[in-house]
């Protein structure tokens, strides 16, 4: 146990000094961070205020779409009302757009015939005002409708309460965030755990190499068993990812900042303890298991790049959970989510997701576990073999029989 | 007691046999040579007495016990592959490397500090292992290798890739933890080192055991059939019917003679004829080098592997 202790402290403390792990560990959410504000920034809203000017031949249409507009909060616009526009109108608004603050305006060519619809022309300053278009658009439709059923005959109260938008909120109001910032949460720490259990996976394999690169094995082999040091190894390697999710964890809890692990802007980051068990329980069995296979890899491979061409065994499970994780953060009881949460290599990452969104029955959860460390003690079993044996072979990579064979010596 | 005694050791990979009924023991306060050519089990032997694999048959023993690995930490082991971490300190990784063979990190800081004095690389003790030669980063592991004082001391061509003055630094090393009556084994395929270093010898070559015993044992077995005569002025009496084969570099003859049940006077004889044509400087009558008796060995040891194979008959030098 001893040697297990000092292989992990050195591995530990070697990497906790090197400068990428410093780099890394400021990088990643401030990456992460830049891209979800990036993400926000282009799909969010366009415009929160706009101020447009509405030209039209009737004027009592031009002031119902104006005090439709001024209804509507996101994004508020406010509307001038030119009617009727005279010959040097358009030119005035042109001008108004490249030199003052009008953003747009709409112009209401009147029908030919009595009962065709208007046509409008709405010309922006700029096309990224996406959402002042849509807004308008839905509010010139409004003021139609509206404008249609006082025609035929309709009173404007009633007109008023057939137009009235119905409201499809949940019953309890208040479960709405909670279940938003849930989904956040889960979202992020999935991201979190399938970020360190594949850098730091690839890192014990990465580490395996260069240590049989460097032939000091042999030294190390002269004193200690195989086992030992690839447990010492996982275990150090395991204890940095965990230092940085740390650091990650309380940084994000302290500060608070937005867009740093949660998703959305309003949403802080908040994980209830229990969650946070399950979280740590997850992540350590998911990672001891993906980075004992990653040992075996890297015993069994030579150099880097023969590497790479294994790596795909490793990521394949780890692509097909952030493939089904929308659906299982969508609908966390559903099929594609408990199917996926009983394979035990997807087990670590869709189950905790299900667990942080919805609590599953506890049978569920006690059987991903047994799967899951059943598998553990076999891929440990297997990695052990294959890396007792493998660290001292060179050159050429063991095809499947050769791997078999290597699981009999003793 | 010995301090490592292999009996009827044997280990396959695969296909090759690497190791093949080896038996062989070194006493404590000497110096051992393990020698035979490239990839004739040396490293295998050696990796099986220091449990990194396990022999398929026979048995080792290690300080007069079955093998154990909690004696390994009285063995200091140099492999013929150098590794060392590169990115680390160079007291960071002596420290660490004395800690795994159970010493507390004081001692082993202290213990590395006197060692790079002895060893004189007191200027690489605050760098990167990557910052150093390859000689330096030599020195280092062999003193990584003896932190902890081992009683059995294996190292694996220790001397490769040293210039002279630094390889005389590592002999005089060894010869002083002989004297302090630690066990030194090495192998090394550099026959004067050997001559010059070595108590004891084993000779193998394809896993078979040529030869082993006392150099002193292993060179009485031969006769003393060498002449050197170092001459000017002709060299016709290099064909004298007593020479079975000779060699003159310059100057210098190196001769072999024919068998012969009086030695002596075949040499006699040939000095005189020599004396006949050339001023003779010098005349000595030698025993084979460990140089010749290893090439006479293995090469026949390799024709009478050939020619059994051929008849279907294994045959065993």
């Amino acid at each position: 146990m001893h040697n297990v202790w000092l292989i992990a402290k050195r591995e530990y403390i070697e990497r906790i000094r090197a400068r990428s792990f410093m780099v890394m560990t400021v990088l990643i959410p401030a990456l992460m961070g830049g891209l979800l504000w990036g993400v926000g920034l282009t799909t969010g809203k366009t415009r929160s205020n706009a101020s447009i000017a509405i030209v039209t031949e009737d004027p009592r249409f031009g002031l119902d779409l104006q005090s439709e507009l001024a209804t509507h909060k996101h994004p508020k616009i406010d509307a001038t009302v030119i009617s009727p526009p005279g010959p040097g109108t358009r030119a005035e608004l042109e001008a108004a757009m490249n030199h003052k603050g009008l953003d747009g305006y709409l112009w209401v060519t009147p029908p030919a015939s009595g009962h065709a619809s208007p046509a409008f022309e709405w010309k922006p300053k700029s096309r990224s005002y996406l959402n002042t278009q849509n807004e308008l658009g839905e509010s010139v439709r409004t003021v139609l409708t509206k404008e249609g059923l006082a025609k035929s005959g309709l009173g404007a109260a009633d007109v008023d309460l057939l137009m009235k938008p119905i409201d499809l909120d949940p019953s309890d109001a208040g479960k709405k965030d909670a279940a938003n910032a849930a989904q956040a949460s889960a979202f992020g720490l999935f991201f979190v755990m399938y970020f360190v259990i594949v850098f730091y996976g690839m890192n014990v394999a990465r580490s395996i190499i260069e240590e049989k690169t460097s032939r000091i094995f042999e030294v190390l082999l002269a004193t200690i068993k195989p086992e030992e040091m690839m447990a010492g190894k996982v275990i150090g390697v395991g204890a940095v990812g965990l230092s940085q999710v740390a650091i990650w964890l309380v940084a994000a809890t302290a500060l608070s900042i937005p867009g740093f692990i949660s998703l959305g802007s309003e949403i802080s980051f908040n994980v209830p303890p229990s969650l946070m068990v399950f979280f740590v329980v997850y992540f350590l069995l998911g990672y001891i298991l993906y980075s004992g296979l990653a040992a075996a890899l890297g015993a069994m491979t030579s150099s880097e790049q023969e590497l790479q061409q294994m790596n795909i065994f490793l990521m394949l499970p780890l692509i097909a959970c952030s493939g089904v994780i929308y659906n299982v953060i969508s609908d966390p009881d559903g099929m594609i989510a408990k199917v996926f949460s009983f394979i035990p290599f997807c087990t670590p990452l869709i189950m905790y997701t299900r667990i942080a969104i919805h609590q599953p029955p506890w049978w569920e959860i006690a059987l991903s576990l047994a799967g899951l460390v059943a598998t553990l003690l076999v891929v440990l079993w297997f990695a052990a073999r294959v890396y007792r044996v493998g660290i001292l072979m060179y050159g050429k990579k063991p095809n499947l029989p050769e791997l078999l064979r290597w699981l009999k010596y003793s | 007691m010995p301090i490592v005694e292999l009996h009827e050791v044997r280990k396959a990979y695969d296909t090759k046999i690497a190791v093949h009924n080896l038996s062989f023991k070194i006493e404590p306060g000497s110096m051992f040579g393990l020698l035979g050519p490239n990839g004739s089990g040396k490293t295998s032997s050696i990796r099986m007495m220091i449990g990194i694999t396990v022999p398929d048959s026979g048995s080792v023993t290690l300080f007069g016990q079955p093998f154990d690995r909690k004696n390994l930490i009285r063995v200091g082991y140099l492999p013929e592959e150098r590794g060392l971490y590169k990115k680390m300190n160079v007291l960071d990784q002596l420290v660490f490397l004395g800690q795994l063979h159970g010493l507390d990190a004081a001692t082993a800081r202290k213990r590395s500090l006197i060692w790079c004095e002895r060893m004189e690389i007191t200027e690489a003790i605050p760098k990167k292992t990557e910052e150093l030669s390859k000689g330096m980063q030599q020195k280092i592991q062999f003193i990584a290798s003896l932190l902890h004082e081992p009683d059995l001391i294996i190292m694996d061509e220790p001397f490769s890739g040293l210039d002279p003055v630094n390889a005389t630094l590592l002999q005089d090393t060894l010869v002083d933890l002989r004297k302090e009556g630690r066990a030194v084994l090495f192998s090394t395929h550099r026959m004067d080192q050997v001559e010059k270093l070595c108590d004891e010898i084993a000779l193998i070559a394809n896993g078979h055991l040529l030869l082993s015993g006392s150099m002193r044992e292993v060179k009485s077995t031969y006769p003393r059939n060498r002449v050197q005569i170092a001459f000017e002025g002709a060299d016709g009496f290099l064909k004298h019917p007593a020479i079975a084969a000779a060699k003159n570099y310059n100057g210098l003859a190196e001769i072999k003679l024919a068998p012969s049940s009086d030695l002596g006077h075949a040499a006699q004889s040939i000095l005189a004829e020599a004396l006949s044509m050339a001023r003779i400087s010098r005349f000595e009558v030698v025993e084979p080098t460990l140089e010749e008796i290893f090439i006479e060995r293995v090469t026949a040891h390799a024709t009478a592997q050939t020619t059994g194979s051929t008849n279907g008959v294994l045959a065993h030098a």
